[in-house]
């Protein structure tokens, strides 16, 4: 912290051209703390990411049902100074409308033809759930899924159904209690499906083998963050206490279902049943196989399990690109 | 210094791409699953033709067929050769040509029945059950938030009972269409029961969103008060806010709502347009 911005009158000369050089090696020094710098900018590094994801502004869950009607469900980011919010729906034979804003509050909503009119009073985020009968027609044995998507979209086929065609190309397909599920990208999507005792579900369920770049790129950010952090660690050549792991063996041992439930007795039923399936399978679990085993959209989940992470019940972690879900050891303490 | 300062701009560098990077690796998430998809609609196109045709399939469907099946193996080989696009082609091609022989094999039927599922009728009773049950499922979540009547008065028990007695009417072939009837009744009084258990709790909401909305209009019009603007319409502004803060104070939120249409008609000749700050 010697140096010191020096003012530009101190400067013997300003050059021929008259441009000014002003001594730059101690601004951050003397107007930052280093310290926090680093912190703040291994914050943007590692926030930037979830900022693209959270200015998405859709989120579309479809399933349909061995009758051709399909559950729609959506959330959509509004503006919280609008009064009202006019949403296209993808049809106008629907049912079991029901339309959720902040706070899981129930909002009014009218539905006129194919648009429903949602007084959000304020939300920024609404989650729209909704069954509709005009996605799928079908002629003799064939069924045909279209719909024109204003984003990318997750599908859950039936059970039993064969994909004999489509004009749109998956970005993923997961199996899911024995249902293909698709995800697609937004525009127009047609799907032929049959319905087929003998359904080849082998050779989707394969083992996959991903080429995953984005965990390169993240294992590779994190290996730059800590080399870097090293070197400046080292540079500064200042003493660093060490520091002090506190674990005790206490903690480590999780604490049994009904000491959680005792903890949190003001639990939702339906996050109970979440924490009993963590429970029971080792005490975590991937987001995505919640989703699975409980037949959730990716939004009604998310909702679920950061609410649980609120009550201190459980810890996201990430691994493999995913949301690993484990329930806390220390909840006792940290509740 | 020289080192923090590489150091920032390595992890902005990394900040910065990180993003972009998601989204490749997004749209290239597992390319194995189009030729996963695409074998999947061969057999199943074999299948269909076998029992459609046995050996006498028409030469239409044959050349179709051929250049799906074509499609397929070129679509495994340009896997192997690691070329996406031209993978993301084959794939096109043979579900497209796979969906054209379907749609000739389905309109060829016999006796082609077309389906409007958007008819009542033609929707299954066991299906209708399943979602009425996710409907409530979802009321319950909000109830439950809520505490409201509903779920007091054990409503969603008595619904879900009423399930288990439509899934046991159905598979033991009685019919369950009065059970149906009285369950849907029983959801729209749940959901009636929920909205008037909220109101006292929306109407707080409702008037906090007015005023923080009034406020950041009153702020924006003190703002254009010396302007050229005809004074006539900010006077007329001012008096419809002062209406809705009446309003509001005496819970006519409906009222509040109309005036504030009134009030939104004169901002926008004004110039003022309200949004997030």
């Amino acid at each position: 912290m010697t140096s010191l911005i020096e003012p530009i009158q101190w400067n013997h000369s300003l050059g021929d051209e008259g441009i000014l050089f002003v001594r730059n090696d101690g601004i951050f020094d003397t107007m930052v703390k280093t310290p926090i710098l680093v912190a703040s900018m291994i914050i943007v590094a590692a926030l930037l990411p979830v900022q693209s994801s959270f200015g998405s502004p859709r989120d579309l869950d479809l399933i349909i049902y061995p009758d051709g009607s399909t559950h729609v469900s959506l959330e959509i980011h509004v503006d919280p100074f609008l009064t009202d919010f006019e949403l296209n729906l993808f049809g106008s034979n629907i049912d079991n409308l029901v339309v959720i804003g902040d706070n899981e509050f129930l909002l009014d909503s009218e539905i006129i033809d194919d648009i429903a009119l949602i007084q959000t009073f304020g939300s920024s985020v609404i989650t729209i759930e909704y069954d509709i009968h005009d996605l799928v027609s079908k002629q003799g044995k064939l069924w045909t899924f279209s719909l024109t998507s204003p984003s990318d979209f997750t599908l859950l086929l039936p059970q039993n159904s064969a994909i004999v065609g489509m004009t749109n190309l998956p970005i993923n397909m997961e199996i899911i209690n024995d249902q293909n599920q698709l995800t697609l990208s937004s525009g127009n999507t047609e799907i032929d499906y049959f319905f087929s005792i003998t359904t080849i579900t082998n050779t989707i369920s394969d083992e996959k083998i991903e080429t995953d770049y984005f965990s390169y790129a993240i294992v590779g950010g994190i290996i730059i963050i800590i080399i870097a952090t090293i070197i400046f660690v080292k540079s500064k050549r200042k003493n660093i206490q060490s520091v002090e792991h506190i674990q005790t063996s206490k903690k480590n041992t999780p604490l049994d279902i009904e000491t959680i439930f005792k903890l949190k007795p003001h639990l939702r039923e339906d996050d109970k049943e979440l924490v009993e399936f963590i429970f029971n399978n080792d005490g975590e679990v991937l987001e995505s196989d919640l989703r699975k085993k409980f037949l959730q959209p990716r939004t009604t989940m998310w909702r679920a399990v950061k609410r649980l992470e609120r009550e201190g019940v459980i810890k996201i972690e990430k691994k493999d690109l995913q949301n690993l879900v484990k329930l806390r050891k220390n909840m006792e303490e940290e509740s | 210094m020289k080192k923090l300062a590489l150091f920032a701009i390595t992890v902005l560098i990394f900040g910065s791409i990180s993003p972009s990077l998601t989204n490749q690796a997004y749209a290239q998430n597992d390319p194995n699953i189009l030729l996963r998809i695409a074998i999947q609609a061969d057999k199943q196109i074999v299948n269909q033709l076998d029992k459609k045709y046995e050996n006498e399939i028409p030469n239409e469907i044959n050349i179709l067929y051929d250049k799906g099946h074509e499609a397929v193996k070129s679509l495994d080989q340009s896997l192997s050769n690691n070329d996406i696009e031209k993978a993301k082609q084959d794939f096109l091609l043979a579900m497209n040509s796979f969906m054209q022989i379907s749609r000739i094999i389905s309109q060829s039927s016999e006796k082609i029945i077309v389906v409007t599922i958007s008819e009542k009728s033609n929707r299954n009773v066991s299906n209708e059950v399943d979602r009425s049950e996710k409907y409530l499922k979802t009321l319950e979540s909000i109830s439950k938030k809520h505490n409201d009547i509903a779920q007091s008065r054990g409503e969603f028990t008595k619904a879900y009972s009423l399930i288990k007695e439509i899934r046991t009417q159905i598979s033991t072939d009685q019919n369950p269409s009065k059970n149906i009837n009285e369950l849907k009744f029983l959801v729209e009084s749940i959901k009636k029961d929920m909205r008037t258990s909220l109101i006292e709790k929306k109407s707080i909401i409702i008037k906090q969103f007015f005023e923080k909305l009034i406020d950041e209009i009153d702020q924006k019009i003190m703002d254009i008060k010396d302007s050229e603007i005809d004074q006539t319409k900010i006077d007329r502004a001012n008096e419809l806010i002062l209406e809705i803060r009446e309003l509001l104070s005496k819970n006519q939120i409906n009222n509040a709502k109309t005036v504030y249409s009134e009030l939104k008609i004169i901002l926008k000749n004004i110039g003022i347009i309200v949004k997030i700050t």
